[in-house]
């Protein structure tokens, strides 16, 4: 068996990995390289050096703010998701595993917001937040910080569901005779949670803060639909600014591909560090 | 052994799968879209002449004839150019490829489009100069062509690097579309501001008449049993209507300026005064004080000003001629006729005795020329076959509904949109009709952007006008010098 499965592995890992390479590894160093070069299709560009880099924050020798704004907007943005999308899902996800009745209804009722796509969502969303704040005379994008909650309750309210699931499988894995031998020894609710329930639910929580964290520095559709980045380009997520780099701006094809890198290396860091923390913290059942 | 086998064809059967889905391309690019398109295989299998197996190399299939391929810019009409180049195709037996980028990502297909080296689009639209920059080196020059030699104004044209880069595929106008009935209605009251529509020829007077009906809509509803809510639609600061005055308002601060400056009123100049920014901010101001949106949550979305006009709800609302099939069409329920409708020109207090429509185009014609030469002659040919023949005649103005600017069309060809009737009215009556200076807008995206910042927070009371004046006046210049460091 063993053998056989050394034998037959590449036969069976080469489709995925041609498309991978196809579909992944190529455009991103293509894309690597062309944000080095100034080009209006991908097949006709011209080597420029680091000009698209330096153009990142000046401008005609002026220092151009919108993409730090929009780096610690996401930033920001991110930390407040991941917190409350995680502490919410996770309350969730102990209330629905205690047995009460109608746990199923509950989960599916949870998890649907996250079957419809972020687009509509965030136009339906942005409806009702209209029709609420046209009473007090304001939108969704009256002031940054509007916008900044209006996506927050969004994006969570999307990814509360899926993770809510996530934690479900974690806490339905934690052994019950643990959790007994915790109970016979005195320990109270918190203590068992503390002790017991988190340590084994550890990767777990790898696995949620790293899907939360990525998809929160990712996010652009619902800014998109929810937004568009107004007022102004105040709330402009680091996706969005990309992309309204890449189009708005005449030539700078390549200035939105240099920011889309400095984007890549920067969540690439974050996610690495996020998992090597909570990662060191699991513990071996 | 055999079971063997059957591993080994399930696997060579999903690479296959696999790659077929990333590699190989029909050449047409149309097979990832939502929209069918008449694809060239397809197309030729109709034609039926030729023996032709279906390639995947990308080359050019029929024998001599090349093919066309558009990109088509206008998503409203997606469906009527598929018709069209179906209808060439059995003429002639050329294929037409029809493409349609969804609303608002013309730029995004295009940039992925174009890089397909020889079957990129044949057939593309420029939005404006700037566009005309970024494609510099994939526009033909027009020069010598039938769309240009039978183009009936020929500043209809996008000029750019010495070469007419793209030829007007249609025009459109733009001023306030108003209400006749219930225009009508009011002039007929006591103590009306005036007697007649024809009245209104000034600023001034349509301050006058906007502000006057705005007092009295429970009047005006009692007496004739209209269901007014305000003289002016609502001004929608949100995508979907923004453009409307960061956009087509803007363009008359534009046009007055650069009409002073003697400089080219579609290519406008590096540097703006906004002398006319008074008059912008006038106008401004008269829209939002008469109409009955909240001024605060313009940029909600949830207004619809063609509805408003649609349903009798306002008297004036500032659009374009492209107007003119949506307020009619029966789908969308409303209650206005082709006779309610009229145009007038958004007086701006400059020159009003002798103003017209804004009359222009944001779309343009321009051949791709880094295609293999027969394809660059088959479409050529394709557009002089829509300027020229019946059934082509027949297709621009009957199922595209594009207002052809071409001496071709004339007679039973001549334009049955009455937007456009009343622009070519008030040309006849001696007014000039304003340009589309707001073509020349660098960066486009980027300075309306700003200009919309400055706007909305004028509008909601947290900022100030000098704010919208900065936008305006600075952000041009920052955005020309951009761009053109971009063309270096």
């Amino acid at each position: 068996m063993e053998k056989s499965i050394k034998k037959y592995f590449p036969i069976f890992v080469l489709p995925t990995l041609i498309a991978f390479i196809i579909g992944f590894v190529v455009p991103f160093i293509y894309g690597i390289f062309l944000s080095f070069c100034k080009f209006t299709t991908v097949t006709d560009w011209k080597w420029i050096g680091f000009e698209n880099y330096t153009k990142i924050f000046y401008v005609q020798g002026v220092l151009d703010t919108t993409f730090l704004h929009s780096l610690w907007y996401t930033a920001l943005f991110t930390v407040v998701s991941v917190v409350i999308t995680n502490l919410v899902s996770f309350i969730i996800a102990m209330l629905l595993t205690k047995g009460i009745r109608g746990t199923n209804i509950f989960r599916t009722v949870f998890f649907l917001p996250n079957l419809i796509g972020g687009i509509v969502l965030s136009y339906i969303w942005l409806m009702i937040f209209n029709s609420i704040l046209a009473r007090y005379s304001q939108t969704i994008v009256t002031t940054q910080w509007h916008a900044f909650w209006g996506m927050i309750a969004v994006t969570c309210w999307q990814q509360i569901g899926y993770m809510m699931i996530i934690y479900v499988a974690g806490i339905q894995n934690v052994p019950g005779d643990l959790i007994e031998a915790a109970m016979i020894d005195g320990a109270g609710f918190w203590q068992r949670l503390k002790n017991v329930i988190l340590p084994m639910l550890m990767p777990t929580i790898t696995i949620c803060t790293f899907l939360t964290l990525s998809n929160g520095f990712k996010m652009f559709d619902q800014n998109l639909a929810l937004t568009g980045g107004a007022p102004g380009k105040s709330s402009q997520l680091l996706a969005l600014n990309i992309y309204d780099t890449m189009y708005g701006t005449t030539g700078w094809q390549g200035v939105g591909q240099a920011k889309a890198v400095i984007f890549f290396i920067l969540v690439a860091a974050i996610s690495l560090i996020q998992n090597r923390l909570t990662t060191s913290r699991e513990v071996e059942q | 052994m055999k079971r063997k086998l059957v591993s080994l064809m399930l696997v060579s059967a999903m690479a296959a799968a696999l790659l077929a889905g990333c590699g190989g391309d029909g050449g047409n690019g149309g097979s990832d879209e939502k929209t069918p398109s008449t694809d060239n295989a397809g197309e030729n299998d109709n034609a039926g002449d030729e023996t032709q197996t279906p390639d995947d190399s990308g080359e050019t299939p029929s024998a001599g004839g090349g093919s066309v391929y558009l990109l088509n810019f206008k998503s409203e009409i997606d469906q009527e150019w598929q018709d069209t180049a179906k209808l060439y195709t059995e003429l002639t037996g050329v294929p037409v490829t029809v493409l349609t980028a969804a609303e608002g990502t013309y730029s995004q297909k295009q940039q992925a489009e174009m890089a397909k080296g020889d079957d990129a689009p044949t057939l593309f639209n420029l939005g404006s100069m700037q566009a005309a920059q970024t494609w510099d080196a994939y526009t033909l020059d027009l020069k010598d062509t039938a769309v240009y030699d039978h183009l009936s104004d020929k500043s209809l044209v996008i000029e750019y690097n010495g070469k007419i880069a793209g030829v007007a595929t249609c025009y459109e106008c733009f001023g306030l579309i108003y209400n006749k009935t219930i225009l009508n209605d009011y002039c007929s009251m006591d103590n009306a501001v005036v007697k007649s529509a024809e009245e209104i020829d000034s600023f001034d007077k349509l301050k006058a008449v906007a502000e006057d009906i705005n007092k009295r809509v429970d009047e005006i509803n009692e007496q004739f049993g209209h269901e007014l809510t305000g003289a002016f639609s609502s001004a929608g600061l949100d995508p979907s209507s923004d453009w409307r005055f960061t956009g087509h308002l803007a363009n008359l601060p534009l046009y007055y300026e650069f009409k002073d400056a003697g400089c080219d009123l579609v290519s406008g100049q590096a540097e703006i005064a906004g002398t006319y920014l008074d008059n912008y901010k006038n106008v401004w101001d008269m829209y939002i004080s008469n109409s009955s949106a909240d001024p605060k949550t313009l940029t909600s979305g949830s207004y619809s000003g063609e509805a408003e006009l649609g349903m009798g709800e306002c008297v004036f609302y500032q659009n374009g001629s492209w107007e003119y099939s949506p307020l009619l069409n029966p789908e969308n329920g409303y209650l206005v006729a082709s006779e309610d409708l009229g145009m007038m020109p958004i007086y701006f207090g400059v020159d009003d005795a002798n103003m017209g429509l804004c009359v222009g185009t944001e779309n343009y014609w321009a051949v791709n020329s880094q295609v293999p030469q027969e394809n660059i002659d088959a479409t050529l040919a394709f557009l002089e076959w829509l300027i020229t023949s019946d059934e082509g005649r027949d297709a621009m103005n009957n199922k595209l509904g594009l207002d052809a600017p071409y001496d071709t069309f004339t007679g039973d060809f001549a334009p049955a949109n009455t937007f456009t009737k009343d622009a070519n009215a008030y040309m006849e009556a001696g007014k000039t009709s304003v340009a589309w200076s707001f073509n020349a807008t660098p960066n486009v995206d980027n300075w309306r952007a700003d200009v919309k910042a400055a706007l909305v927070a004028y509008t909601e009371g947290t900022g100030d006008w000098d704010a919208v004046k900065t936008a305006f006046v600075d952000g041009w210049k920052t955005q020309w010098q951009l761009q053109a460091e971009a063309a270096e």
